[in-house]
């Protein structure tokens, strides 16, 4: 029926098409049922009730004031600081000089940390009362804060933790990308004695766009479904106020046991982000032929 | 041919304040990036009764490492990780290295479907697939069981693994293997005697990547493990609620569960960042 080469090519991606089909497909498929119907623990019949949940969870005030807009805020000030840092941090590590070895090593050092880590220790120095930023606060004179605790310093709290985990993850693709582009315009603009800023803007910027559009991309997309360090950072708090999206799901399937409605919220963010990621494909695609 | 000089950091300024500002702004940058691991290594090594003041102490203790290997959890934890992580590299390796060869190799509409299918739900959040997991693992009687831990690891990387795969291939001329296509070599030969060796750096890097990825995971061990595969982010996590004053001893597990991930880091450097041009 095929043809050996078809034959060939089904065998190549049989194992990985099998798994996705196991282990995405069959549970997304499940999860879109299970949005459908009373699906918790106290509601054993499950019955089918339509769009109750979707309806549910986007006239939810919290979904709609809180927990949307602080998803979206989140990917795109992460992305933009993890970007900007590692853009910074792949030309200074470009350029030779000596212990540039050590610096690079070092600088990939929140590559390593599992994000749950990651979270514990800037718990640890943002500690109200021990915590080693408020000890030195108050040593000059200021006054410590309940950084976790207030709204706005929490979420900048979660947002520096995921700038420090990501931008070396920047830094690695972008200086991989830098090394790669040819020396002969930038030998031609030194010669004509162009400044540094210039050789940047119209020169390194230009020539690095393809790479930089592929790691904004692939880094946006996982921005959007953080989880562990929101989790272990501030689990949500305080209040409801530092929720993104992935907590809501969980929080509504596991806290509250209400399996159809966190299916619902995890669905509606599933479709967003699918929006989003075709979108970014389409911009991709176009610079990269341009 | 001249010599070129690059365009200088702060021109105007003389050499050697150019020199120490960089090399303060160097030493900046570094504190900024390592400070949190030593400020987490100092707090591991100090006693009960001085973790509350790590800044001005002068006592130090190993005993917290000790305390904390006779908690049975923990170790059981670690092994738990060491062995899923280990596990989800082989296997992830040998489902992606085909289907990114596959991708890199034929074209046609075949090839173009499964990286759309790739592209597609590289970008669903995990959350919407392993939550439903968590029932399709109970039915499947596989919840809180390694198998159950471990597919749901292999099947997350396909997508991104076989993306990157495909890169390197794309960047390896095929030329050699048609070569031993000619001398008698079958297909599948020419992918795992010739294609395969001269990927190698690249398989290095990925699983480096992929060790560190599966050690790290948090969101797939809270939602489809319960008390009999404890895994290590899993037990930390819950430290930070159970055991929440006791900061010496979440440092010190913590500690622990970096040195394996730092090891792997430092070995798969080099193919690393060699790997990693897209």
């Amino acid at each position: 029926m095929f043809g050996e080469q078809q034959r060939f090519v089904l065998f190549l991606i049989a194992p990985a098409a099998l798994l996705l089909l196991l282990f995405q497909v069959v549970p997304i498929a499940i999860g879109a049922n299970a949005s459908f119907r009373n699906w918790a623990l106290y509601a054993p019949k499950k019955t089918w009730i339509g769009l109750d949940h979707y309806y549910a969870v986007i006239t939810d005030p919290a979904f709609l004031y809180v927990v949307l807009p602080n998803t979206f805020a989140f990917m795109v000030l992460s992305v933009a600081g993890a970007l900007v840092a590692g853009l910074a941090l792949a030309l200074l590590l470009n350029r030779p000089f000596r212990g540039q070895k050590l610096v690079q090593t070092i600088l990939l050092v929140p590559l390593m940390v599992a994000p749950v880590i990651a979270a514990i220790m800037i718990r640890w120095i943002f500690n109200d009362q021990f915590g080693i930023v408020n000890v030195v606060l108050e040593a000059i004179g200021l006054e410590g804060q309940p950084w976790l605790v207030q709204r706005w310093s929490a979420f900048g709290i979660i947002l520096l933790t995921d700038i420090w985990l990501w931008t070396p993850w920047f830094t690695l693709l972008l200086l991989a990308g830098l090394q790669s582009l040819p020396k002969e315009p930038f030998e031609a603009a030194a010669i004509d004695g162009t400044t540094t800023w210039r050789v940047f803007r119209f020169l390194t910027l230009p020539m690095l766009r393809p790479v930089i559009v592929v790691c904004v991309v692939i880094r946006a997309i996982d921005a959007f479904r953080t989880f562990d360090i929101v989790w272990t950072l501030t689990g949500g708090g305080p209040g409801r106020s530092t929720e993104l999206f992935s907590l809501y799901a969980y929080v509504h399937a596991f806290l509250n046991l209400d399996l159809g409605r966190g299916s619902a919220a995890a669905i509606i963010g599933g479709l967003i982000i699918l929006v989003i990621g075709v979108v970014l494909y389409r911009l991709v695609d176009r610079i990269a032929k341009a | 041919m001249p010599m070129v000089s690059r365009p200088q950091f702060l021109p105007r300024l003389p050499t050697w304040s150019r020199k120490a500002l960089f090399a303060l702004a160097l030493a900046a940058i570094c504190f900024a990036f390592a400070f949190p691991v030593l400020w987490l290594m100092l707090t591991s090594v100090r006693p009960e009764s001085g973790v509350y003041y790590v800044h001005r102490g002068t006592e130090f203790t190993l005993g917290n490492f000790a305390e904390v290997l006779r908690e049975e959890r923990i170790v059981e934890a670690f092994l738990n990780s060491a062995l899923i992580a280990t596990l989800a590299t082989v296997f992830s390796l040998l489902v992606t290295v085909s289907s990114g060869y596959m991708l890199s190799r034929f074209t046609g509409p075949a090839s173009r479907i499964w990286f759309g299918t790739i592209y597609v739900f590289r970008c669903v959040p995990y959350i919407s697939w392993v939550l439903p997991l968590y029932f399709v693992t109970q039915s499947w009687g596989i919840y809180d069981t390694y198998i159950g831990l471990l597919l749901p690891h292999v099947a997350v990387h396909i997508c991104f693994f076989s993306w990157l795969m495909k890169g390197f291939f794309d960047g390896i001329d095929p030329s050699m293997e048609y070569a031993a296509m000619i001398d008698g070599c079958t297909r599948w030969g020419a992918f795992i005697r010739v294609a395969i060796p001269s990927a190698l750096p690249a398989i290095a890097a990925l699983a480096v990547l992929c060790w560190l990825f599966t050690w790290n995971e948090f969101l797939f061990a809270l939602i489809l493990t319960g008390n009999r595969v404890p895994m290590i982010t899993v037990v930390m996590a819950q430290f930070v609620t159970e055991m929440g004053l006791r900061w010496n001893l979440m440092a010190a597990t913590a500690v622990m569960a970096l040195v394996p991930a730092f090891l792997i880091a430092l070995f798969g450097q080099k193919y690393v960042i060699r790997g990693l041009r897209i």
